[in-house]
């Protein structure tokens, strides 16, 4: 259903996949997946794990086939065509380096053994080789072997040698997962500004919220074998589309519209952790939708408190605090309180995502 | 504690192990330094290295008729080749079709494993009998080659199939999607990263069909291999110079251990650095 939208600023798409769907056995893992790739974008793909996501980007490289649908880059269609003609970049979460070769070799393998238009120069394959070490920092590393490296140069000589060919499109499965905590948040940064420089696509699938929300110009939301909403990350977090996409985002209660006194909407609703408010029972001010619940405990992360509740049909919700800006009452656990919100602060969702 | 006690009774037991595992193959050696008049038993009449030379034929005339495993040892190592060849490239071919499941590998798989389970004397007859039945001659280069490639096959197989489990597909993946041909790939990116084990599918497939003995018993025909021509001497009269004979294949094949052992230390040198790569 999103395929069909346009682009911004007319700017062409390079990959589009429609209907495309993929089973194993009884299974289906994706099922009837529409999505759209702009040019010179950076597409994040956020799904939790198991959602597919892997499997959708294997479809597209090319190490399987969809059992229907069309994957296709610039409007010329691409499955069925075996991968190595795919002209497809592709990086993977366990690097996949090749543990006989330099750094330098690993990097100038695509160049040279590829199936279309080799370059048999060789001072060319090593200048080409050496501006892609460049390009990701690993300037003068060429000559090391790749277990003579630490992961986050490994991560960058997976990232140069898929760049050096100059791919229509890179895809990145999970590709800070295999790194820690600090190195993931210079990653972030430094994949951001290298595919900016070159002005390819890259598709970056992810389990992590903010990780996608932080990397992505846009980020799709799989989930259910499906795309449940493709769109800006602050359109995303502030206006999910659907339950399914607001509870990927790790920052919406999601509850039964029947649970609030004073509306009797239907369906349900979705409010942020960090637009509900805490009140003791009966103090809750006019004209704001709210419901009952029982504190549970707490949770200090820092710079923000997470607060969790249980409503009255056992949901579990969950209300933010941030630490310079403190908006609860004092909580006693066990306690009962009434839990509010502003009415425009809620998203109301009809039927099943 | 424990261990303290219990060290020296191993290191003890081990030693002894290795004795009675190389007791036969020293008295062998030392026995290949008798003198000329000495028989195939101790006592040693006179150290010298006369069998030696008896068996490369410097001795001059001897009431012993030189050994003739000159042919036949050309013929052995001819065939151990040609059946290295063969196996190793059907083992790693095989082993490569089993990495995906494919409708019937089940059986396959038993039946390529069959080779290395059934008797060989019964093999061996068995292809003496269905060559005759064919009316085909039968020769070590023919009939021994089939039956020590059914034999030694299973062995590469397995081994390159235990290889190919270890396999990171995706290093493979990777190549592919920098456009690199599968063809490029099995040559640039698989076989380099295999090739410790295909030179141990090579070295199995060497060995075994080299003194290959029951399989070949009925089926080399006329012209004799080195296991089968050493055993016609025995059926005469030993003398210490098949000892001799005994003592330079062991230095052969050792020659081949080390050729395979540095090879291997190269290769697993890399594989150390990929094993890095896997842990941090």
């Amino acid at each position: 259903m999103f395929a069909c939208e346009k682009s911004i600023n007319g700017e062409t798409d390079v990959l589009t996949l429609s209907r495309v769907t993929r089973r194993y056995g009884a299974n289906t893992a994706l099922d009837g997946v529409d999505l759209v790739v702009p040019d010179n974008t950076y597409m994040a793909l956020l799904g939790a794990s198991g959602a597919g996501k892997t499997t959708l980007l294997r479809l597209i490289a090319g190490f399987e086939e969809p059992d229907q649908g069309e994957i296709a880059i610039h409007g010329e269609r691409i499955d069925g065509q075996p991968p190595h003609l795919r002209d497809i970049g592709f990086v993977f979460q366990n690097f996949a380096l090749f543990p006989h070769l330099t750094v330098a070799q690993n990097v100038e393998f695509g160049l040279r053994h590829r199936a279309r238009a080799p370059i048999t120069d060789d001072a060319e394959i090593r200048a080409r080789a050496e501006a892609a070490l460049e390009l990701v920092g690993l300037a003068g590393f060429g000559h090391r072997g790749v277990g003579a490296i630490s992961g986050g140069q490994r991560q960058r000589v997976a990232l140069a040698r898929t760049l050096v060919c100059e791919p229509r499109i890179v895809l990145l499965d999970e590709p800070l997962g295999a790194l820690d905590a600090n190195l993931r948040a210079r990653m972030c940064d430094e994949l951001r500004a290298i595919r900016e420089r070159l002005k390819v696509s890259f598709l970056h699938v992810t389990g992590s919220e903010t990780e996608a929300l932080t990397m992505g110009d846009e980020v799709a939301v799989l989930a259910g074998g499906r795309i449940v909403q493709s769109d800006a990350p602050e359109m995303l977090f502030t206006a999910p589309r659907n339950a399914a996409a607001a509870r990927h985002l790790n920052a919406w209660n999601i509850f039964p519209a029947g649970l609030c006194a004073g509306g009797a909407a239907q369906g349900e609703i979705a409010v942020r952790f960090d637009q509900i408010d805490v009140s003791p029972p009966g103090a809750v001010p006019d004209g704001r939708p709210h419901l009952a619940a029982q504190y549970l405990t707490g949770e200090f992360n820092g710079p923000t408190a997470l607060s969790f509740f249980r409503a009255e049909d056992g949901t579990l919700l969950q209300v933010v605090d941030h630490l310079s800006t403190p908006r609860l009452p004092e909580l006693t656990e066990g306690a009962r309180y009434d839990l509010h919100f502003a009415p425009d602060a809620a998203r109301q969702f009809h039927g099943a995502a | 504690m424990q261990s303290r006690a219990l060290r020296p009774v191993l290191a003890t037991y081990t030693a002894l192990f290795l004795l009675f595992l190389y007791g036969p193959m020293i008295v062998l050696a030392i026995l290949s330094f008798q003198g000329p008049e000495g028989g195939p038993q101790f006592p040693i009449q006179e150290w010298s290295v006369y069998w030696y030379k008896h068996l490369l034929g410097f001795a001059g005339t001897s009431r012993v008729s030189q050994l003739p495993v000159g042919d036949s040892l050309l013929r052995s190592i001819a065939l151990a080749f040609m059946t290295t060849v063969v196996s190793t490239v059907l083992g790693v071919m095989s082993a490569e079709a089993f990495r995906t499941r494919f409708k019937g590998s089940g059986p396959a798989f038993y039946l390529i494993i069959l080779g290395m389970m059934v008797p060989g004397v019964l093999v061996g007859l068995g292809m003496a009998l269905l060559s005759n039945t064919l009316g085909l001659s039968r020769a070590w280069w023919s009939t021994s080659f089939v039956l020590h490639v059914v034999y030694t096959y299973p062995f590469a197989f397995l081994v390159m199939l235990a290889i190919f489990n270890r396999f990171d597909r995706s290093v493979e993946e990777a190549s592919l999607s920098l456009g690199v041909s599968p063809a490029q790939t099995f040559r640039r990116v698989t076989f380099p990263i295999i090739f410790p084990g295909v030179l141990s599918a090579m070295l199995f497939s060497f060995t075994l069909s080299y003194d290959e003995f029951a399989r070949t018993l009925f089926t080399a025909g006329r012209a004799l291999t080195l296991p089968l021509a050493i055993y016609g001497t025995f059926s005469v009269e030993i003398h210490p110079n098949i000892f001799a004979f005994g003592v330079l294949t062991t230095l052969f094949s050792f020659t081949l251990l080390v050729v395979y052992g540095l090879l291997m230390k190269r290769f697993t040198a890399r594989a150390a650095r990929f094993h890095g790569q896997e842990e941090s």
